[in-house]
């Protein structure tokens, strides 16, 4: 096994044959939102304790919640911007993740099926995520935060690249 | 079987013994869920009778959905109706077959039938389970399905196939029940077991206030420990290998015997097991991973994937060269002919013990991975199976510049090349990247790519052309 010389970034592998693209930043919105809905029903089920009960640990409680929603904030913004996609002659690369980072590298040939979903956060900013679904459980190639035209190109090039290739199983 | 009638064959009905069959299957679940104390609390009178009410329940619904069931070939799909109020029609495409298995429970060996499963992929779990028809019935059908699931493209109908010629196949292997029994009684669940019963002989003997139900209860559980032992005795007795036309066949089992054939271009990867206890015989273990189960559930699954329960190196060589590509220019497939590749010295700090066990290998034609320090194992996938490859690299790990890079395929497995030094795992991720695209673009360019050696081509029967193993 000899690896030539290869790009050193976790995150950005053959910067000079990969045209990486971003997804729309407005996903920040989005997730933000998600958390701060979560955190907030929380939030209140703690505030009603420490009303009722007035034990310290509730405003401890709190305070670490309030430390959370920042700091989720500062991580979002940074795994948004994480997120990456890029069609090339034969396969869609997909990476993303922060802490934990990942690539998928998956040929179109191996496409089974192609999701193309937006829930009602990701409407309200137009938004949508395209997954593709191979045969894998495990494959993982799924890009959110797609404006719907964009989302709508890239579902109609998946499909028709995977049916020029279609090899099933 | 009606050949003659190609458009719409007259649905079949299954065995009008399937209903008491199933009753019969079912007497066990119920005797499980009732349990030891509902026996402790209302006698054994009461007992008998609850069973055989719930039985009874049990026999009629099976008669009612019985006389709804029935099933037909059409054109290249299995049709199966069922159900009196929701009435389910399933057609299953043919040409997504992965594998063909009849069961054989014990009550269906006494009557002659025999239960149809078919593996599809997409399915979660085994669909449309046939039971329970003829076993002349079962024999034909799969001979049919498989001849209709091979013949991808020429969409000829249905042709009277000639229904008792004998199977031509060719015997590989068969394992003995007496190293089938030594290799379970080298698991850790048989070896505690003495310590165990000695445990609750020694209670019993100094207190004896143990009742009827704790003694039952304990045996249960003992019984619960030992499960997956036994239960891999009575699947893998006489476990049989061999190459048919349609496929491989395997063989096996005691008092539920099953016979599962698989198109050998549906093989996805194989998982190669030593087990730690095993180590002193030189005996391994090997899995078949077929698109279609292992998805669904663990090491219980009721997915038949045992490719060989227990075997030496030279067994396995021989097995593996029926199932997977054999490198250009050799004749067999040996496990030790992998120059695994390890993982840079600096990964010691996550595999302190396990770094030299630990590593990657790429041949011509697939790509193996071995892991585990005390229970070792290998997955071995051919590049034509890898349906997408991911970098993972997590926190620790972009410390020590390292990351791992997964071939994940179709049957659930995935060959992992852990804590690969990051610039070897750009170069690995793209060379499984462009190797995976080579060999699917070789194989729909020849199809006979896999076709088992010359010499199967009997000339009695019509053997249906290569199967071209992409739809």
């Amino acid at each position: 096994m000899t690896p030539r010389e290869a790009p050193t970034d976790a995150l950005e592998p053959w910067p000079d044959t990969v045209d990486w693209r971003p997804v729309s930043r407005d996903l920040i919105w989005v997730e933000l939102i998600r958390v701060w809905i979560a955190t907030a029903v929380v939030a209140a089920a703690v505030g009603f304790g420490w009303a009722v009960s007035g034990h310290w640990l509730f405003g401890v409680g709190l305070a670490l919640i309030a430390v959370f929603t920042v700091w989720d904030a500062i991580v979002s913004v940074r795994s948004v911007r994480s997120w990456g996609y890029a069609e090339r002659d034969h396969d869609l690369l997909v990476r993303h993740g922060l802490l934990i980072r990942r690539l998928s590298i998956v040929p179109y040939a191996r496409m089974q099926f192609v999701d193309v979903t937006a829930g009602p956060l990701e409407r309200m900013f137009s938004l949508a995520t395209v997954q593709l679904h191979t045969a894998a459980a495990a494959s993982d190639a799924k890009v959110p935060g797609l404006r719907p035209p964009e989302a709508a190109r890239l579902r109609d090039r998946l499909t028709a690249l995977g049916e020029d290739r279609a090899e099933g199983l | 079987m009606n050949p003659q009638v190609v458009a719409t064959e007259p649905k079949k009905r299954l065995h009008p013994l399937t209903p008491l069959l199933r009753g019969g299957r079912a007497l066990v679940v119920i005797i499980a869920a009732l349990s030891w104390q509902t026996l402790g609390q209302v006698g054994l009178g009461w007992f008998a009778v609850m069973v055989l009410a719930l039985l009874l329940g049990q026999v009629i619904l099976g008669i009612v959905s019985w006389a709804n069931t029935g099933y037909h070939v059409v054109g290249r799909e299995l049709r199966i109706h069922e159900g009196l109020l929701w009435r389910r029609t399933r057609a299953i495409p043919l040409e997504r077959l992965q594998s063909v298995e009849v069961v054989r429970p014990l009550l269906a060996q006494l009557t002659g039938l025999a239960e149809l499963r078919l593996e599809v992929v997409g399915g979660g779990k085994t669909e449309a389970p046939l039971a329970f028809v003829t076993m002349p019935d079962a024999v034909a059908l799969r001979e049919r399905l498989l001849t209709l699931a091979g013949r991808a493209g020429t969409a000829t109908p249905a042709t009277p196939d000639a229904p008792a010629v004998a199977p031509i196949e060719v015997p590989i292997h068969a394992v003995t029940n007496r190293d089938l029994l030594i290799s379970q009684l080298l698991t850790p669940q048989a070896l505690f077991m003495p310590f165990g019963v000695a445990f609750v002989v020694v209670q019993f003997a100094f207190e004896a206030t143990w009742s009827f139900i704790a003694l039952a209860s304990t045996a249960t559980a003992m019984a619960g420990v030992l499960l997956q032992p036994v239960r891999r005795v009575l699947v893998d007795w006489n476990f049989r290998i061999a190459r048919g036309e349609a496929g491989l066949r395997l063989r096996g089992g005691l008092l539920e015997t099953r016979s599962q054939t698989i198109p050998v271009e549906r093989v996805q990867g194989v998982g190669v097991t030593w087990p730690l206890l095993w180590r002193r015989k030189r005996w391994l273990r090997m899995r078949l991973d077929v698109a279609g189960f292992a998805t669904s559930g663990g090491e219980e699954s009721k997915a038949f994937d045992r490719l060989l329960p227990v075997g030496d190196a030279p067994t396995s060589e021989r097995v593996l060269a029926e199932v997977l590509p054999i490198p250009t220019g050799q004749h067999s497939l040996t496990l030790t002919d992998f120059r695994l590749s390890n993982p840079p010295k600096r990964a010691r700090w996550f595999h302190p013990l396990a770094l030299p066990v630990i590593g990657i290998a790429l041949t011509d034609e697939i790509v193996a991975s071995r892991d585990g320090l005390l229970t070792r194992q290998m997955v071995i996938v051919p590049y034509a199976r890898v349906q997408s490859v991911r970098v993972v690299q997590g926190p620790l790990q972009r410390r020590l510049r390292l990351a791992t890079v997964y071939a994940d395929t179709a049957g659930g497995q995935s060959a992992a090349a852990r804590d690969r030094d990051l610039s070897e795992a750009w170069w690995l991720a793209a060379e499984l990247a462009r190797r995976s695209r080579e060999a699917r673009a070789q194989q729909t360019q020849t199809p006979q790519a896999q076709q088992p050696p010359a010499g199967l081509g009997a000339p009695t029967t019509t053997v249906p052309p290569a199967p071209p193993p992409e739809t």
